[in-house]
């Protein structure tokens, strides 16, 4: 019944469109001034629709865009780590200590399916298992800093400890040469932590930046984490300063796991 | 009245509407027109595509004898006999499409008569002055002249719309 009223009104629709067509064609063949309105009117319309679809296009897109960036981001990160770690090397050698460092990371690129922040004891499930060449005891970066560090593997995906984990603590540096002590997670936001255990000797500035230091296996050396801010001493003896992380633990979703290459081996070796 | 008498008066009328359009242009913001009474009042039986087609068909004629643009007319009835039965079925009710009824003055009411022919006088002008200014001429005196030739239009159209539209049709 419905679909008998609304035929004959498409039907007229069109006829009205058609007509309306025909009325602007004859008008612009036969006057210079419309035509150009038209036209221009004709342009405009073409650009703004065109111009939305291409934004409704780029929309669907940027879940592959991002997926092609995060990529393109681990092979970054693998080339700068492997930069630092020449550049170290070379410095060691000018130093003239016939010594050498041979450590690398391997870095694959991952997303973070489901994480948790509401509570002290928080994680991370990573979509990449063992079967993706994730393996236990590797750290998890952004290009922002340090985001937890893995605990277990299966097939596909992986569990992390999240760095806002009461029980996680990263040995971080004070600007790059500075004295080394403990970062944790200062209990509540997404962006607060602490550094701990710092020398009095060492001084700082607030707004320093602190890296990872290197010894703790699972990081490269010399990722950047957060500001230093404010500092107290404690007990007399060491200080603790407040950090600004870099990042936002409420937008993560592109992760890069790095897995010391040389970490089964130093392990064996300490034990 | 006879449907051969409606169209009698409206070719009569659409004559009037050439001379008027030729000969009546005594100032750039004044525009007089009866095609959209003459639309209006057409036989409420009427399906609508035909409405469109007689529309384009007097919009033309008008615009290929008098000294106007070609399709402006055209451009500009055309829509208002696609939103006639909107504007009967808004003003006089549905009551009249279920009696097939046409309107007047006599049984509706002058107010409602008058409001419907503002409203098809509106729809005509507004698309005509829009389309023949092509966006050149400044927003003051589109608004004048649309103010100005609604007001008259709607005026000489009150004048024939007792001959489209009698009680005894």
């Amino acid at each position: 019944m419905r679909s008998r009223k609304v035929l004959p009104r498409l039907i007229s629709l069109a006829i009205f469109i058609a007509l309306e067509i025909a009325s602007l064609q004859l008008l612009s063949h036969n006057a210079q001034l419309q035509r150009i309105w038209l036209s221009r009117s004709a342009h405009g319309f073409m650009g703004a629709v065109w111009g939305s679809t291409q934004r409704v296009q780029g929309f669907f897109r940027l879940s592959k865009t991002n997926r092609e960036l995060s990529l393109e981001n681990a092979a970054l990160l693998k080339e700068l780590t492997e930069t630092r770690e020449a550049l170290r090397r070379a410095h060691t050698d000018s130093l003239g200590t016939g010594l050498r460092q041979e450590s690398g990371f391997v870095i694959i690129p991952a997303e973070v399916v489901k994480m948790s922040r509401g509570s002290q004891h928080n994680y991370l499930i990573l979509n990449r298992g063992y079967e993706d060449g994730i393996q236990e005891k590797s750290g998890i970066i952004t290009r922002n800093g340090v985001v937890g560090m893995i605990d277990a593997v299966s097939a596909h995906h992986a569990y992390a400890f999240s760095f806002q984990h009461a029980d996680i603590s990263i040995s971080a540096r004070l600007g790059l040469e500075g004295g080394t002590g403990l970062l944790v997670w200062d209990g509540s936001g997404n962006r607060g932590a602490i550094l701990k255990e710092i020398p009095l000797q060492y001084k700082y500035n607030p707004g320093d930046t602190i890296y990872t230091s290197g010894h703790s296996l699972l990081f490269p050396p010399d990722i950047p984490l957060g500001v230093a801010g404010e500092s107290r001493i404690i007990n007399g003896a060491t200080n603790e300063i407040s950090v600004t992380l870099f990042q936002d633990f409420s937008a993560i979703r592109y992760v890069s796991v790095v897995h010391n290459t040389a970490f089964d081996e130093i392990e064996e070796f300490v034990q | 009245m006879k449907k051969s008498g409606f169209w009698l008066i409206y070719i009569i009328l659409l004559v009037a509407q050439l001379l008027l359009s030729t000969y009546a242009n005594f100032t750039p913001y004044v525009m007089v027109t009866l095609l959209p009474v003459m639309v209006l009042c057409m036989p409420i039986r009427m399906h609508t595509i035909l409405a469109m087609v007689i529309a384009f068909a007097s919009g033309l004629s008008v615009d290929l004898l008098s000294e106007g643009l070609l399709g402006l007319n055209a451009l500009a009835l055309v829509p208002v006999a696609f939103a006639r039965n909107a504007i009967i079925r808004l003003i006089f009710g549905r009551e009249l499409f279920a009696r097939e009824e046409d309107f007047s003055i006599h049984r509706n009411g002058f107010g409602k008569v008058l409001v419907a022919l503002v409203l098809s006088v509106a729809l005509f002008l507004a698309i005509y002055i829009w389309a023949d200014g092509a966006g050149t001429r400044p927003l003051l005196f589109n608004a004048i002249r649309f103010g100005a030739s609604l007001v008259a239009s709607t005026l000489l159209s009150l004048l024939v719309v007792n001959l489209l539209a009698p009680d005894s049709r």
